[in-house]
């Protein structure tokens, strides 16, 4: 094992900076939302339920938070990982008051909305965990800070510290890795998934009893009140998108997580037990894997319902809900005047905002296709399945060959045309319905239906 | 048609709509004007906006329509659009007359005066979003913070309450270059607005303050995915007018990058 470690101790802050940055950028929550807290008059720092993107990085994503490792030293091997023990790289770690002093100074700026804290296995999980707590108290105590903060429970570390941690925190995430078991075993062999599922559970539980406690006394200190998420990396094994929703649906209904995130695998170590990827990272399939997250959350569908067994991966040219209708033609079209707010939200090109919109205005009038139109619905996506009193828009063959090719037609023309473009570059001309991915501001904003 | 001429300001359309409202005049045949264009077959009156009569006005919208509806109203006047006066009037009287719940003021949508009061107040308020978050501080001389804004909207009053209650220690000022506005944060008491009347001043950086710069560029630089790099997307997301103002877009000597 190569370890650089002596030199580690004597870098300046900006390359530790850039380092540790460039160490945790694989890890896709930067989302600062889910916390409604406001200043108290004294300390630095509120937090905003529906989250605050501060800048976005030339690849597009949204930059919330001071997204750092405490180190990139790791005792572990995992086969996707840069920072794997094995690997041939600088080396850096910061002090716990080097991360409170950037947090602190970055903040008041207003760089950032807070600090999402990860970290390698410095020696155990045990050491690396006290040290994250230890960062945490002295941010919260010495040096006041009233920000968001999103922390790692490091697996296999000792469950008091992460309970103790977890009272510092707005968020904490344990990364599932990989969808399966099994492809955790191939790729990353210090790691199990019990390991991973225990301390989730622990959370779940820790989340649960505080908000009994917060019923019985008011001012019960807050365990990680911004909930819990996690990570799977997509295309490094080879899981199919129906796998892969169905472990995301039941980490929802019986982890309770806030979010599942979903990271296009990027090969970044070249070994042999990984996946070329010649056309970079599946970036498309992971925009599909976001948008049937949705459709999970917060348009009331079942993964059963967009994917299966014979079915197992989404559709390249349509979203999963314009797949989804198309495959239950039958349930179309629907009258927007009279149509019940669960299936105004199965409707193409009708988003919650939309739909709720739809149900507030047509009580005080008949909606007509232009008044549609104001409230934001994308009609020419939706005109496939809607009735406006009864008629359609223009008279539309309601049969599967015709809508698909309408519906992908003017995509094929203008954004991929005959020319064998790959998925990267697609998503590179994406138009905001089709390919984008989602901000945190408006993944609350969808939650909590604000404009 | 009577039209009431008002000054651009909450101030001058709420007392606008004071005045409409105190003469019982017909909303159908009454319109609110922040210009003095000629218009056939109406007669025109101005308004002297007034500090007590606007207070009772935003009073009654806030306790008949409730805080978000009256926050939105609000926001729609924070626009640089001429037609907000007569869109927020006509949304407001639409409101009071069908008796409306609080929370309810904009669900007729098919209305097209509460349509364009609607797309005026998220116009603003999108912009307000932004903010807060692309806002760049540069720390002065005695840890005083100072940032610049351009904004399309009128939305420093909006700005300044998210910045106090997060930094309620810091002496901060935020300085709406296109209005050529004021807001004051003194530590651990009330902001205050003004209006400027001198050149803007010219400040140059700390020693300190340069590091912390390049440590956010360094930031910046270190969370990139290259293989993923899409600048069409980071554009659509963080639009260009908005970065002459921010750190991470500019060289070390606070220049403007070509990137
Ligand atoms: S534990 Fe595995 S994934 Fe985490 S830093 Fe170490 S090698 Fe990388």
């Amino acid at each position: 094992m190569q370890y650089v470690t002596v030199d580690g101790e004597r870098r300046s802050l900006s390359e530790k900076l850039l380092i540790l940055s460039d160490a945790a950028k694989y890890d896709v929550a930067c989302t600062s939302s889910g916390v409604e807290r406001r200043g108290n008059g004294r300390d630095m720092g509120n937090c905003v339920a529906a989250g605050i993107c501060h800048s976005f990085s030339g690849d597009g994503r949204c930059i919330s938070l001071l997204k750092i490792l405490m180190t990139n030293e790791c005792v572990y091997d995992c086969k996707y990982c840069r920072n794997r023990s094995t690997s041939d790289i600088p080396r850096a770690t910061f002090t716990p008051e080097e991360i409170c002093t950037l947090t602190m100074e970055f903040y008041r700026r207003n760089y950032i909305e807070g600090l999402f804290l990860s970290s390698g296995i410095l020696r155990n999980p045990d050491y690396t965990m006290e040290l994250l707590f230890r960062t945490l108290w002295l941010l919260r105590n010495r040096y006041r800070f009233n920000g968001y903060i999103h922390v790692k429970a490091i697996p296999g570390a000792d469950p008091e510290l992460i309970g103790k941690t977890g009272y510092l925190a707005d968020r904490m995430s344990v990364n599932l890795e990989l969808p399966t078991a099994e492809g955790l075993r191939t790729l990353a062999p210090s790691k199990h998934r019990k390991n991973i599922l225990t301390p989730m559970r622990r959370i779940q539980n820790g989340i649960q009893a505080n908000r009994n406690d917060l019923v019985l006394y008011r001012s019960a200190p807050r365990f990680v009140s911004g909930g819990q998420s996690t990570q799977m990396i997509v295309g490094a094994t080879p899981e199919s998108d129906w796998q892969i929703m169905n472990v995301a649906e039941s980490l929802y209904r019986k982890f309770d997580l806030k979010r599942v995130f979903y990271s296009a695998f990027v090969n970044v170590t070249g070994d042999s037990a990984l996946p070329a990827l010649p056309g970079g990272p599946p970036l498309l399939r992971e925009h599909r894997l976001y948008q049937a997250d949705w459709l999970l959350r917060f348009y009331g569908f079942r993964a059963s319902e967009l994917l299966d067994e014979k079915h197992p991966f989404f559709n390249v040219l349509l979203d999963p809900k314009e797949d989804w209708a198309i495959r239950n033609l039958g349930q179309f079209p629907v009258e927007i005047n009279r149509a019940p707010l669960e299936q105004l939200l199965r409707v193409p090109g009708i988003g919650v905002n939309s739909a709720r919109r739809i149900v507030a205005a047509r009580r005080s009038a008949a909606l007509t296709f232009s008044d549609l139109k104001k409230i934001g619905v994308v009609l020419k996506r939706a005109l496939y399945f809607i009735t406006c009193g009864g008629r359609m828009l223009y008279p539309v063959k309601l049969e599967e060959d015709y809508i698909v090719r309408n519906l992908t037609d003017r995509r094929d023309r203008v954004r991929f045309g005959s020319d064998g473009m790959t998925y990267r570059q697609m998503s590179l001309f994406d138009d905001g319905v089709f390919s984008r991915p989602v901000r945190p501001v408006e993944q609350a904003q969808d939650a909590v239906g604000q404009l | 048609m009577l039209i009431y001429v008002c000054e651009d300001s909450l101030e001058g359309i709420f007392t606008g709509i004071y005045r409409a409202y105190e003469e019982k005049r017909d909303p159908l045949d009454t319109a609110l004007s922040l210009t003095d264009d000629p218009v056939l077959f109406a007669e025109k009156t101005a308004v002297e906006p007034d500090g007590t009569r606007a207070f009772k006005v935003g009073r009654t919208l806030r306790r008949r329509f409730g805080e978000d509806d009256y926050l939105r109203l609000c926001q729609a006047l924070a626009a640089e659009d001429e037609r907000k006066a007569q869109a927020v009037y006509r949304t407001v009287a639409r409101g009071l007359e069908t008796n409306c719940r609080p929370g309810h003021l904009f669900d007729s949508l098919a209305d097209d005066n509460v349509q364009t009061a609607f797309s005026l107040a998220r116009g603003a308020g999108r912009e307000i979003g932004h903010l807060q978050g692309f806002v760049r501080f540069q720390e002065l001389k005695d840890r005083i913070l100072y940032a610049v804004i351009g904004p399309k909207n009128n939305v420093l009053t909006f700005l300044m309450p998210h910045f106090a209650d997060r930094l309620p220690g810091e002496n901060f000022v935020l300085f709406d270059r296109e209005r050529n506005l004021f807001g004051v944060h003194p530590a651990y008491r009330e902001w205050y607005l003004f209006q400027g009347e001198t050149e803007e001043p010219v400040l140059c950086p700390t020693k300190e303050e340069e590091r912390y710069r390049e440590l956010f560029r360094a930031f910046i630089r270190g969370i990139e995915i290259q293989e993923r790099r899409n600048p069409q997307l980071q554009a659509k997301l963080l639009p260009r007018h908005f970065r002459e103002y921010m750190t991470e877009f500019q060289n070390a000597g606070g220049q403007k990058s070509a990137k």
